[in-house]
């Protein structure tokens, strides 16, 4: 039981990223939609998409670190 | 024989599309390199990108008429139906990736460069007013307004057309070469934005905020630009004209402007006769009031009155001085008083009261103003009232 949840949440993951991409197979969406929990979608693209912003940020100070600002 | 004749059309209608490319020097389509390390690289970053995105125009357009040519339904070819290919889909997301992380290394580079204006030796403030520019040398006691220079009758197709057509002014913004100099934009009225192509400056000149640009000029030289915000009426003729010099004739010029502005307060002070005036009043008219109230005298009714027998012209001499000087509120009509010195101020009043058939006789002397300046200045807290 909880083996299946954390696999679940993996494959959640992974669509997420798919997302992100913009890049995903057929029969990955059709298994997604018939296994996977809405909110467990939810709550890791909310997560990734605050990740992805402070990937930014830290992306920006990086270069301008470099660049000597 | 036909084919012989078509492969001869190709070759010359080709020559002719790639003829401009041999004499690319006088070909003044393309982006300015410009004469600031700045605007070389905008002008490189500009040229790379322009590569880049010819290079995918052949690859993409050549794979597309070359299918188009091989495949084609005369050669029997039977479309090949599929509805995703997640390899081929990944590519085509990582390819255009990676040439925008490609794209964005120089271009940061050049933004952040663009962006330094520490360190300036020269602090310039530029504010822009309907439809004109004021520069303000700080710290070193010179400001002045830049009027459009292009006479009206060139305008109005009465005479040809000069080499600097609406590129030209009564005072240049002089600047010294090999100098940063730091650029602080604001605007009067309404936005304009101050732009200088071969300086590769372009930067919004909003009324309340203060916008930060720099440059250093290699090259002594005359740099004309234009307003590139749609600012009124006039937005076509505010030009901008900075003519660059080496820092000693720089500092020759400083001394030489601040010497012209004392003459100038000393000619204030001697007596003037009407027909000075006037003469010295239709120039100062031409410049600074015709736009609006037309060198006619007639305006265009209602949003700019006409002088030619109004009642300010003809009334009080008190009330019109104040009107020039001081502007009329929520009206075009803006204050003249920093705009002009007080010989121009006494000149142009006297010439709007004796001109196209007004006829007071009056005239209005440079002291009067100085001294109503003067005045001012000392109760400036009861005049903004």
């Amino acid at each position: 039981m909880r083996d299946n949840s954390i696999l679940r949440c993996w494959r959640a993951l992974l669509g997420v990223l798919a997302g992100f991409f913009g890049v995903r197979s057929e029969a990955a969406r059709e298994q997604d939609f018939k296994e996977g929990r809405a909110l467990h979608f939810v709550v890791i693209g909310l997560l990734m998409a605050a990740g992805f912003v402070i990937f930014v940020i830290f992306l920006v100070r990086w270069a301008l670190s470099l660049s000597g600002v | 024989m036909g084919t012989i004749r078509t492969i001869r059309t190709i070759i010359s209608g080709l020559s002719l599309v790639l003829l401009p490319f041999t004499a690319r020097a006088e070909w003044t389509v393309n982006l300015s390199p410009g004469v600031t390390e700045v605007s070389r690289s905008v002008y490189d970053l500009h040229m790379t990108i322009f590569w880049i995105c010819v290079a995918i125009g052949c690859v993409v357009f050549g794979v597309m008429f070359w299918s188009i040519f091989h495949h084609r339904k005369s050669k029997g070819a039977k479309a090949h139906h599929f509805h995703e290919h997640t390899l081929v889909e990944i590519a085509w997301t990582l390819v255009p990736l990676g040439i925008l992380v490609a794209m964005a290394v120089p271009a940061t580079a050049t933004l952040v460069k663009m962006y330094d204006p520490s360190e300036a030796d020269l602090d310039i403030q530029i504010t822009g007013y309907q439809w004109k520019w004021r520069y303000t040398y700080l710290d070193k006691d010179l400001d002045f307004f830049s009027n459009l220079a292009t006479p009206r009758e060139q305008i109005g197709n009465e005479e040809a057309k000069g080499d600097n057509y609406l590129l030209e002014v009564d005072r240049h913004l002089v600047l010294p070469t090999d100098t940063k100099i730091r650029l602080l934009l604001t605007a009067n009225d309404v936005i304009h934005s101050w732009w200088v192509p071969a300086l590769a400056v372009k930067k919004d000149a909003i009324p309340g905020f203060i916008n930060e640009a720099w440059t250093r000029i290699d090259e002594p030289g005359i740099y004309r630009g234009q307003c590139a915000e749609l600012c009124g009426q006039d937005h076509g003729f505010m030009p901008i004209v900075v003519e660059a010099v080496p820092p000693e004739q720089f500092q020759q010029w400083l001394a030489q402007v601040k010497a012209e502005k004392q003459a100038e307060a000393a000619a204030a002070e001697k007596s003037w006769t009407l027909d000075e005036l006037m003469t010295q009043g239709e120039q100062v008219y031409l410049r600074a009031c015709a736009a609006c109230h037309q060198p006619t005298g007639t305006g265009v009714p209602p949003a700019f009155p006409a002088l030619k027998g109004s009642p300010v012209a003809l009334g009080d001499v008190g009330a019109h001085i104040d009107i020039v000087l001081n502007g009329r509120p929520g009206t075009a009509m803006q204050a003249f008083r920093d705009q002009l010195s007080a010989t121009e101020l006494a000149a142009v009043i006297t010439y709007e009261r004796n001109a196209w058939g007004n006829s007071t006789g009056e005239a209005v002397a440079p002291s009067q103003i100085t001294r109503i300046l003067e005045g001012n200045a000392e109760t400036a807290g009861e005049g903004a009232q």
